[in-house]
């Protein structure tokens, strides 16, 4: 029990990072495609089994791993070259460290944090390895030595500099607000409610919420903000003469990075792993009914996907019936986790504060892949800001808000405190 | 015994870096080895519990100001017959160190005759994240003020100067 609760959040790291990159990769295919109305990737498949298009992203991932190492000639510094992406990759995965995953649980008198890196630094530790990502773009570009590499990271390195300085001020104001740089006393801050709103951090601080989102998706190169890799302008940017795996580390390196900011907007605006109203002893308290609720919640969900199955899944494959498969391991999942529920649920056995722990991982992953759904909602909307009007946003508009809102909060704060 | 193993690999990483740094032919070697002794030595901030001092370090020096420099250096786009020739470097390296052995002879031992050396691995809230903000508010607060406009200064003075040439 002791070495599982401490490795849990590691594995769970690794989970959120790495192994939700094909699911990402597949979300924004097809959302992709829901947006601009066609169908996306769907016919790719192992023996029939399609899982709605993950086939894709997985056999896009393979062709990746066994492409031929290229080394173009005119590399002058292989080393640099060569550690480039790795450094994009590392920074971003290190930076998904500090996130709780759920609030810290107490066994035999044992504390244990859920967060890879039980750590106070927090909000610190996240911009100290997001501002170190950088390196990897540009010391990809440079030593590339390409005009079109060198000028997506000469790009990427201004913007990344100038949006920085905006999401420090941004957090700033939030560590006004909660008192504290430790996220998981964030979260337990968010837990509370004024009147009957919850005090997530994007009710409290709305300015803040939206700088922040902003330069996020400034500081991991996403659209709208990604002239770095303005296609149309620069080829591609500073991976243009990147090939194989040394590309797909930048690219694993960039969803690491959206999942990583993700992650952080959960735990800072919206709540963390909290659902609004209901803190952790709140759940562990009245623990049965909120799993009678979650066995409703299963079995007319499972319902409903089943006949939305039904309806939209009509190409015939070759190979197994995939809709019996989906059925019956709908079905046989559903029922067993009702089963193991209503054990828990009947009052058989104790088991709340484990199973509110793996409540909270759920409310979390959902959270956490809205946010994605909101990435990748945006890049296929809003078109690409031109260069100069990225640096304008930056400077002259972020920049001096943030600093009044930090301002505003300070009077308020301290105004706050001051009658009490 | 682990801390010491550790601290020594630290600390030989960053004499090793800082000693490419100053004695690399390319700005880019050195710009990206400084690095390297940079995080080396948050990491030394780590290994004595100042965790806020570790954190600032990375962010700071190793984040942002060392970005801003690679920036510069890859914008002036330095070509390698811009370098300067320097074909007695191996000699003036060998020399100088020659002539700094004694005084940093003088220097270790007096480091070592302190109280610093002995003192070791610093209290439990030395260097967290409230203890210098306490520190710095109340009992450095004048110097700490004076720093803030010095940089201040710096700061209106580069807008200035850029001002002025268009």
């Amino acid at each position: 029990m002791n070495t599982v609760l401490i490795l849990l959040p590691l594995v769970l790291t690794i989970l959120f990072s790495l192994a939700t990159v094909p699911i990402l990769v597949w979300m924004e295919r097809r959302i992709a495609a829901l947006i601009q109305d066609r169908l996306g990737p769907n016919r790719c498949h192992i023996n029939g089994i399609r899982l709605g298009g993950i086939i894709q992203s997985v056999a896009d991932m393979m062709k990746l791993v066994f492409k031929e190492e290229f080394l173009p000639s005119h590399i002058k510094n292989k080393f640099y070259y060569l550690v480039a992406p790795s450094l994009a990759f590392m920074s971003a995965f290190l930076t998904f460290m500090v996130i709780p995953y759920a609030d810290n649980i107490t066994i035999n008198e044992k504390t244990y944090y859920m967060q890879a890196l039980p750590t106070d630094l927090g909000v610190l530790w996240f911009l100290a390895f997001a501002g170190l990502g950088v390196y990897g773009i540009i010391l990809g570009g440079w030593a590339s030595h390409n005009k079109y590499a060198m000028l997506g990271s000469m790009r990427a390195t201004a913007q990344v500099i100038g949006y920085e300085v905006a999401m420090g001020l941004s957090l700033v104001s939030m560590l006004i607000t909660y008192g504290t740089i430790s996220l998981n006393e964030m979260v337990t801050y968010q837990s509370q409610s004024f009147f009957i709103i919850p005090a997530w951090g994007i009710v409290i601080q709305p300015i803040a919420t939206i700088i922040f989102i902003i330069t996020a998706f400034a500081e991991t190169n996403r659209a709208p903000f990604d002239a770095a890799e303005g296609e149309s302008e620069i080829v591609a940017g500073y991976h243009t003469e990147y090939g194989a795996m040394k590309f797909g580390l930048y690219f694993v390196a960039e969803y690491i990075a959206m999942a990583a900011s993700g992650a952080l907007i959960v735990t800072i605006f919206l709540g963390g792993y909290q659902l609004p109203y209901l803190n952790t002893n709140d759940l562990i308290n009245n623990f049965e009914l909120v799993l009678w609720l979650i066995i409703a919640f299963a079995a007319v969900t499972s319902i409903i996907f089943f006949k939305w199955m039904k309806k939209h899944n009509i190409f015939e494959m070759p190979g197994l019936d995939e809709k019996k498969v989906y059925a019956t391991l709908i079905i046989g999942f559903t029922a067993f986790a009702i089963v193991v529920m209503s054990y828990y649920a009947l009052g058989f056995s104790e088991g709340s504060s484990v199973g509110v722990m793996i409540l909270q991982f759920a409310i979390f992953t959902v959270k956490l892949f809205f946010l994605h759904f909101v990435f990748i909602w945006v890049r296929w909307t809003l078109p690409r800001f031109r260069y100069d009007q990225t640096q304008k946003l930056g400077w002259n508009i972020l920049l001096p808000l943030s600093l009044v809102n930090i301002f505003i909060t300070a009077i308020v704060v301290v105004g706050v405190n001051y009658g009490s | 015994m682990e801390n010491e193993i550790i601290f020594t690999i630290l600390a030989l990483v960053a004499i090793v870096s800082s000693i490419v740094m100053i004695s690399a032919h390319r700005p880019i070697d050195s710009a990206l080895s400084f690095i390297v002794t940079l995080v080396s030595i948050a990491a030394l901030f780590a290994l004595v519990n100042a965790t806020f001092l570790f954190v600032v370090q990375i962010i700071i020096y190793a984040g942002a100001i060392l970005s801003l420099i690679l920036f510069i250096i890859m914008f002036l786009n330095i070509k390698d017959a811009n370098l300067p020739d320097e074909k007695h470097k191996n000699k003036w390296l060998m020399g100088t160190s020659l002539i700094v052995a004694p005084f940093s002879y003088i220097l270790i031992d007096l480091i070592m005759r302190s109280d610093i050396a002995v003192n070791g691995i610093a209290a439990e809230n030395f260097g967290t994240i409230k203890d210098v903000g306490l520190t710095l508010f109340s009992k450095w607060i004048l110097p700490f003020e004076l720093v803030s406009i010095l940089l201040l200064v710096a700061l209106v003075g580069s807008v200035t100067l850029s001002k002025k040439e268009d």
